[in-house]
């Protein structure tokens, strides 16, 4: 894949890119500010970007918000936020234009290498890869809306899982499932949330924001 | 009704300020009247007069001075302090047998205690003042409110006179009375504020003894916090971090004779660094969470709100970011009422608003919980106050029993 790898801290960049290079991808640019981050999407067009919230030159939330201003010149332009910390808000903000192609994690997930490329590699492609401490805090909002009423607990743990970026293959992995019943979880899931799309990356995106916009 | 209120007031203003003259006129007029050798054009009748009313000015002064003071407060809004001296401390005998009473060395505890009464009896400055305001009043209150009861009095003579003349007369001072009535008294507040008033110095003085104690209550919670992040650092990430250097030293010596065990330290190196970014992140969230570094005061309390586990509302007319210290002292002391307020099972909605006006920022939480909220000196809602005070800010709950609970934090801000 060609990525764009936006982080200020020379370490932590370097890192990153050796860690993407070593697993074959190709960092066709860095960028260490957040208009530096956004000239650096905007020219190269990567299959997916890597950017750090917190960049010069103010330090704040630079990277968000080129992230986000490159999302709204490129619809669906796949972005990977990194961050030290994560956060409802940030996350619903990334989410709210239903685009897909958004990943929002922990610095800490590139750890775990080979989950982490498989986010990154699902993000590429236009799913999502959230965070599973922000997807918990997210489905655990005291929820008023009728059909999200509806929902089993075993429809929402799937609908947990869903929203971390997880496949029907993964998902039953975790919880101990056939596949096969996964796959009815999921369209009941997609029924009472009223959700009729053929796109099936597209319809499990939709699916979690349908649960958070109550 | 205005005019009724007025006359009251009036009333009660002139006999306040005219007590003390009365009272110390009279003796001489009886003198006067009953032919006694004490009458008006007798010398020592005047020094005795004088001497009357400087008895009477010195013991009415302070009860009429506090009067006043309230009256001003409750009829013209002006609040003004009494600036009394307070009780001082107990003497204490001193190693070379005098005794100390907090202000002067006195042979004897009684000598110490008697100037510790007139410190603060006689001495006080406070208590001049108000001598002070007795003879001000007197000249400058006293005649303006003596007009609604005068032309009143006068109004009722004249009727009684039965003349075509007289009760044009009446009519007018009637006119006199009703007209005066709304307006003498408010004379109340610029004379009380202008005359009553602690002097600069002494202001200044209260404000710096304020101060010293906001400072010290500073001090001790920052020492106590910057304690409190030490231990967390040295207990937990640098705990952690020296096993993940222990883990790393013996995977590398044992890298070529067990390849097994070598990657096994490895797994458990990055896990110790999982946990120690980990308790970083809390630790980092406690001293200044990084939303509000990264959005400011609302978005960061927006993001609290996700969090927490009440349907929380924020609403907001601020336009531009706050300085950074208030921003983070009003952020935890929002974060400790939303946490009281979770913390009641009957609790499930709650609104916090901020609003920016006149140099003053405005925010205030409230909740539908059951109410009977009360300060605690040293609880958790004192310790917002306090963090407030650092900042001129006050802290005032409203929580009637069976609620709502409304907290309404003020805060100056340029």
């Amino acid at each position: 894949m060609r990525i764009v790898v936006a982080e200020d801290l020379y370490l932590l960049r370097d890192g990153l890119v050796r860690l993407l290079e070593t697993f074959g991808h190709e960092v066709v640019a860095t960028a260490a500010t957040g208009p530096e981050t956004l000239r650096a999407i905007l020219d190269h067009r990567p299959d997916v970007a890597i950017i750090d919230v917190r960049m010069p030159p103010t330090n704040t939330d630079e990277g968000l918000v080129a992230a986000l201003e490159a999302r709204r010149e490129v619809p669906g332009l796949p972005v990977l936020i990194l961050s030290q910390h994560v956060e409802q808000l940030y996350a619903r903000e990334l989410i709210a234009d239903q685009a897909g192609g958004v990943g929002y994690l922990l610095k800490d997930s590139v750890f775990e290498a080979d989950q982490f490329l498989d986010a990154l590699e699902r993000v590429a492609a236009g799913g999502t890869a959230l965070d599973p401490v922000v997807v918990t805090k997210l489905l655990a909002r005291p929820t008023s809306a009728p059909h999200l009423a509806r929902l089993t607990e075993r429809e929402r743990s799937v609908l947990a899982l869903m929203a971390e970026g997880l496949s029907n293959a993964a998902i039953a992995k975790r919880l101990f499932l056939s596949e096969g019943a996964i796959s009815k979880y999921t369209t009941s899931t997609f029924d009472k949330l009223g959700i009729h799309s053929d796109d099936s990356a597209n319809r499990r995106v939709l699916a979690v924001l349908t649960y958070l916009k109550d | 009704m205005g005019v009724a209120r007025g006359f009251a007031r009036a009333v009660v203003l002139l006999a306040l300020v005219a007590v003390v003259p009365v009272v110390s006129i009279v003796p001489p007029l009886v003198g006067q009247l009953t032919g006694s050798p004490w009458s008006l054009t007798n010398v020592w009748t005047w020094i005795g007069w004088l001497l009357l009313f400087s008895a009477a000015a010195l013991g009415l002064a302070r009860p009429i001075g506090t009067l006043v003071r309230r009256l001003a407060r409750r009829w013209s809004g002006l609040r003004i302090e009494d600036g009394y001296r307070q009780p001082g401390p107990e003497p204490v005998q001193l190693a070379t047998g005098y005794w100390w009473n907090g202000h002067s060395y006195e042979r004897t505890r009684r000598d110490a205690e008697m100037d510790q009464q007139w410190r603060r009896r006689i001495g006080d400055p406070a208590l001049w003042r108000d001598v002070r305001w007795i003879l001000v009043g007197a000249i400058t209150l006293g005649p303006v409110c003596a007009v609604p009861p005068a032309a009143l009095a006068g109004a009722v003579v004249a009727f009684t006179r039965r003349s075509p003349f007289a009760i044009v007369i009446g009519v007018v001072l009637l006119a006199i009375a009703a007209a005066a009535s709304p307006y003498a008294w408010r004379l109340l507040g610029p004379l009380a504020g202008r005359w009553l008033r602690l002097p600069d110095g002494a202001a200044a003085a209260e404000r710096v003894r304020e101060l010293e104690l906001q400072r010290a209550d500073l001090t001790r919670a920052q020492a106590a916090e910057i304690r409190r992040i030490e231990r967390d650092l040295h207990d937990g990430a640098q705990a952690r971090l020296v096993a993940v250097g222990l883990s790393l030293v013996t995977a590398e010596h044992l890298m070529d004779a067990d390849p097994e065990r070598a990657k096994a330290l490895l797994r458990e190196a990055r896990k110790g660094t999982s946990e120690s970014l980990t308790e970083l992140r809390e630790l980092v969230r406690g001293v200044h969470p990084p939303v509000l570094v990264e959005r400011g005061l609302v978005d960061a309390i927006r993001a609290l709100a996700l969090d927490s586990p009440l349907d929380v509302s924020v609403v907001s007319d601020l336009d531009q970011r706050l300085e950074a210290p208030i921003e983070a002292a009003v952020y935890f002391s929002v974060a400790e009422l939303l946490a009281n307020a979770a913390k009641h099972a009957a609790v499930g909605k709650a609104q916090v608003s901020f609003h920016r006006s006149d140099g003053t920022l405005e925010v205030v939480v409230e909740d539908n919980g059951p109410g009977a909220a009360v300060l605690v000196p040293g609880g958790g809602l004192d310790g917002i106050g306090r963090r407030l005070n650092a900042f001129d800010g006050t802290l005032t709950l409203d929580s009637p029993p069976g609620g709502p609970t409304r907290a309404r934090m003020e805060i100056p801000c340029a």
